[in-house]
C-alpha cells in the first residue's frame, strides 16, 4: 500500500479546559473519500480546520503528501493552496460575482493572467453545472448555487485534498440534492474528498471509508457495509440507527457480533 | 487599489506640504527686526471686527484706524505688510509663539499682559465709555454707579478686568450681573434689547456704534481702564519695540496721527 | 453693497471646503490604519489602538487645534493656521471614523476571512481582497454621517484666523452691525454644503449595493 496522501498522528485539540479530540490518528489515501459521522460537537469540523491549519493544535503532526505541515515555519498560506475546504454557511465572498469568486484566488493567491484565470474558473463553473450563473452574486442565487459554487471556487485551485465541513446542513432539503450531486462526481473523479456530514446516504454510496467520532476520538472506521451492516462498537450501532430512522429508512440490522 | 501604496502616497503629500510650509525664515538674522527686514515682510495680526479701528468693507478690504496706521508703521520700516485676521482672544498667544510678528488690534496697555507680550509706546488715547439703551432711567455719575445694574462687557478687554478688579471682586457688583460677550456689537445688540442696563467699553467704538444702531446713548466718558493703545510685540524684542517707536513718533510730530483720528473718530 | 458681502462670504466656501477635503481623507488613512491594528493587531497594538480613539474622542476638537496651533508648532516647524487647523480635526475625526470602520470590519464577519484563508490568500491578501471591499461598503451611512460633521466642525478653524465662512460672517455682523443677516448667510451655506454632500453619499450607498434576489 503506497503513502497515504494525508495523514494526522496523535492530532489533538484543546480549547481551554476542554479536550477538543485527542490523538486523533487518520489515514487517507489517494482517490479516497471519507466521510467522517458522528454526534454533534464531538469535535469534527474542528478536526478539518487543524488538518487545514486554519485553527492550531495542542499536539500531534498532519502531514500531506509525506511532508509534515504541521512544522514549525511551514508556509500555512501555501498549504491551504493544495487543499480545499467547503465550508457548511457556503461563504462566498458577497462583493464578487460567482466567476470572481472562483477566479480571484487564481489571480491574486497563483497570480495567473486574468484570460488564464477566466478560463479556469469557467471551467470549474460548467463542472458545478453553473456557467449561466457566472456574473451573479452570491445575494442573487440559491443556496444550493451557493455551495456549487464554493465548491467550485475550491476546486480552481487544484487541490490534492478536499475537506468538505457539513456542506448541506444549511440547505433547504430540496437543494441537498444537486450539491451532493456534484460531490458524489468528484468522488467518481477521484479526487480525495474529507467529508463531515449528517447525510447518511451519501455516506452509504458514495464513501470508501467512515468513521466514526465520538467524544474527541474515533470510535470505529471502516467500509460503509462493515459500519452500517456489521458494525463492531455498540456506540457505533446505536448511533447509525438513530441516524437512520430519523432519515426515515428502517433498517434494523441484526447484531451480528457478539 | 493597493492600500499600501495610497497610504504611502498620501504620507509623502503630507510630509512635502508640511515641509512647504515650514520654509520661509532665515536663521541667519541676529535679532527679529533683522530677520523681518530680511523677510521683506512683517506679519501683524488683527482682529478685523471692530470698527472703526479695524473691520472689513463689503469687498472683504481691511479697512480702520489701526489698518491704516499700521500700513504706514510698515512702509517706514521697509517693509511689507501681511495682515493675519484671528478673533481677538488669539491675539496675544499668537504673538506668544512666535505666529505673529507684531499685533494691533486696539490694545489698551494691560500689566498682565505685559509679562508675555511687550507694547510700544501709545499711538493713542482712548477713553472708557458707559452706553446705555435711550429707554434707560437711572443715573450713571461715578463708574461705581454700575455696581447696581446689570453691566455687560467684551471678554478679555481692559474694561472686563477693571470691572472684575474694581467691582466684583469688592462685593460691589455681584458676579452674576456681569454680562461677559465674545464681541463689542453682541453685547450692544443686547442692550439695545434691554436684556443689560449698561455696557462699559472703549468710546471709540461705542460712539460708532451706537450711532449706528441708533436708540443708545453714551452717559458716561473718561480715563478709566483703557488709556492709552499699543502695538503688542513679542516680549524682549528691544530692536522691534524701539524701531516702531520711533516711527509712531515720527507720525505723531507730523500729525499723521490726529488726521487719522479725524477720518475715522469724527464726531 | 449686499450682494458684495455675500459674495465675500460665499468666498469662503471654498475655504471651508479645502478644509474638509484636508482634514476628511487625513482622518480616513489615519482611522482606517488604526481601525485595520485595533482588529488585526495583537493584544499590545490593539490596547494603543484603543487609548488612541478613546483620548481623541474625549478632547473637545477646538482644544485640539489650539494645542497643535500654538504649542506644537513652532517657529522651525511651522504649521499654517489653514494645515494646523485640517490637520487637528483630521486627527479628531481619525478616532471617529476609527470606531464606524472597526464596526464595519466586524460586521463582515469572520467567515469571509476564514473562507479567503483557505483559498490560500495571506491575512493581508485576506483584508486587502475580501474584507475592506465589503466593510467599506458597510462603512458609508454611518461615514455619511462623519462627513457632516467634519464639515460643521470646520468653522473651528475660524479661531486660528482661517478666514473661511464663520469668520467672514463674524467681520460682517460687525460692519454692517446685521448679525441675523450674516450668521443666516453662513447658516444656509452650511446647510446647503451638508445637505448636498449627504445626498451624494446616499446615491453612493445606492450604486455600490450588492444585487440580491430581485
Amino acid at each position: 500500500m503506497s503513502n497515504p496522501i494525508l495523514e494526522t498522528r496523535n492530532l489533538t485539540k484543546i480549547y481551554g479546559q476542554n479536550i477538543i479530540f485527542k490523538d486523533i490518528n487518520l489515514k487517507v489515501n489517494e482517490g479516497e473519500t471519507i466521510v467522517i459521522i458522528g454526534p454533534s460537537g464531538t469535535g469534527k469540523s474542528t478536526l478539518l480546520r487543524c488538518i487545514n491549519l486554519l485553527t492550531a493544535n495542542e499536539g500531534g503532526q498532519v502531514f500531506l503528501d509525506g511532508q509534515e505541515i504541521t512544522a514549525k515555519n511551514y508556509n500555512e498560506d501555501k498549504v491551504r493552496q493544495q487543499i480545499g475546504m467547503v465550508f457548511q454557511n457556503f461563504l462566498l465572498f458577497n462583493h464578487l460575482t460567482a466567476l470572481d469568486n472562483v477566479m480571484i484566488g487564481l489571480l491574486k493567491v497563483k497570480k495567473m493572467s486574468k484570460e488564464q484565470a477566466r478560463q479556469k474558473a469557467m471551467e470549474e463553473l460548467k463542472r458545478v453545472g453553473l456557467e449561466d450563473r457566472a456574473s451573479h452574486y452570491p445575494g442573487q442565487l440559491s443556496g444550493g448555487q451557493q455551495q456549487r459554487v464554493a465548491i467550485a471556487r475550491a476546486l480552481a485551485m487544484d487541490p490534492r485534498v478536499m475537506l468538505f465541513d457539513e456542506p448541506t446542513s444549511a440547505l433547504d432539503p430540496e437543494l441537498i440534492g444537486e450539491v451532493l450531486g456534484v460531490m458524489a462526481q468528484l468522488a467518481r473523479d477521484h479526487m480525495t474528498m474529507l467529508v463531515v456530514t449528517h447525510e447518511m446516504g451519501f455516506a452509504r454510496e458514495v464513501a470508501d471509508r467512515i468513521v466514526f467520532m465520538e467524544k474527541g476520538s474515533i470510535v470505529e472506521e471502516g467500509t460503509p457495509d462493515e459500519l452500517f451492516y456489521h458494525p463492531k462498537n455498540e456506540r457505533t450501532r446505536e448511533f447509525l440507527w438513530k441516524i437512520t430512522e430519523l432519515y426515515g429508512k428502517k433498517e434494523k440490522e441484526q447484531s451480528a457480533t457478539a | 487599489m493597493n492600500i499600501k501604496r495610497i497610504v504611502v502616497l498620501l504620507s509623502l503629500i503630507v510630509a512635502a506640504s508640511l515641509v512647504l510650509s515650514a520654509c520661509g525664515g532665515g536663521a541667519t538674522a541676529a535679532n527679529h527686526l533683522e530677520a523681518v527686514k530680511q523677510a521683506g515682510v512683517i506679519k501683524v495680526g488683527t482682529s478685523a471686527d471692530y470698527p472703526p479701528f479695524e473691520s472689513v468693507d463689503a469687498s472683504g478690504n481691511k479697512v480702520g484706524f489701526d489698518i491704516d496706521l499700521m500700513a504706514e508703521i510698515a512702509k517706514r520700516l521697509g517693509v511689507k505688510l501681511e495682515w493675519v485676521d484671528m478673533p481677538f482672544d488669539s491675539l496675544i498667544a499668537a504673538v506668544q509663539e512666535g505666529k505673529l510678528d507684531a499685533s494691533i488690534s486696539a490694545f489698551n496697555y494691560d500689566a498682565d499682559r505685559d509679562e508675555k507680550i511687550d507694547f510700544s509706546d501709545a499711538y493713542y488715547t482712548s477713553e472708557d465709555a458707559f452706553t446705555v439703551a435711550d429707554g434707560f432711567t437711572g443715573e450713571i455719575v461715578n463708574p461705581e454707579d454700575v455696581a447696581d445694574l446689570k453691566v455687560c462687557v467684551q471678554t478679555g478687554t481692559t474694561q472686563d478686568s477693571w470691572l472684575t478688579d474694581n467691582l466684583v471682586a469688592t462685593g460691589k457688583l455681584p458676579e452674576e450681573n456681569l454680562f461677559r460677550y465674545d464681541r463689542v456689537d453682541q453685547a450692544m445688540l443686547d442692550l439695545k434689547n434691554g436684556r443689560v442696563d449698561v455696557m462699559m467699553s472703549d468710546y471709540v467704538p461705542a460712539k460708532a456704534l451706537a450711532d449706528q444702531l441708533g436708540g443708545l446713548r453714551i452717559v458716561y466718558q473718561g480715563v478709566l481702564s483703557s488709556g492709552p493703545m499699543n502695538i503688542v510685540i513679542p516680549n524682549g524684542d528691544a530692536e522691534l519695540q524701539q524701531a516702531i517707536n520711533e516711527i509712531i513718533k515720527q507720525l505723531q510730530d507730523e500729525g499723521f496721527i490726529d488726521n487719522l483720528a479725524v477720518k475715522y473718530f469724527a464726531e | 453693497m449686499f450682494s458684495t458681502f455675500f459674495s465675500y462670504i460665499i468666498q469662503g466656501t471654498a475655504i471651508t471646503i479645502a478644509v474638509t477635503l484636508v482634514a476628511l481623507p487625513f482622518g480616513l488613512m489615519l482611522g482606517l490604519a488604526m481601525a485595520l491594528i485595533h482588529t488585526y493587531g495583537g493584544n499590545i497594538l490593539n490596547r494603543i489602538a484603543a487609548a488612541f480613539s478613546l483620548l481623541l474622542r474625549g478632547v473637545p476638537p477646538i482644544v485640539l487645534l489650539f494645542i497643535l496651533y500654538f504649542m506644537l508648532s513652532s517657529k522651525s516647524f511651522n504649521l499654517s493656521p489653514f494645515w494646523a487647523g485640517s490637520f487637528s480635526l483630521g486627527i479628531v475625526s481619525s478616532a471617529y471614523q476609527m470606531e464606524i470602520l472597526r464596526g464595519a470590519l466586524l460586521a463582515v464577519g469572520n467567515g469571509q476571512m476564514t473562507a479567503a484563508r483557505a483559498v490560500g490568500m495571506s491575512r493581508v491578501q485576506a483584508v486587502q481582497h475580501i474584507i475592506l471591499p465589503q466593510a467599506l461598503r458597510l462603512a458609508i451611512p454611518p461615514w455619511s454621517n462623519e462627513v457632516s460633521i467634519v464639515l460643521k466642525d470646520s468653522s473651528l478653524v475660524y479661531a486660528l484666523g482661517v478666514p473661511e465662512i464663520l469668520r467672514r460672517a463674524q467681520q460682517l455682523s460687525a460692519t454692517t452691525q446685521q448679525p441675523f443677516l450674516a450668521y443666516g448667510t453662513a447658516a444656509l451655506i452650511y446647510f446647503v454644503l451638508v445637505f448636498a454632500t449627504n445626498r451624494a453619499l446616499d446615491y453612493l450607498s445606492e450604486r455600490t449595493k450588492l444585487p440580491t434576489h430581485s
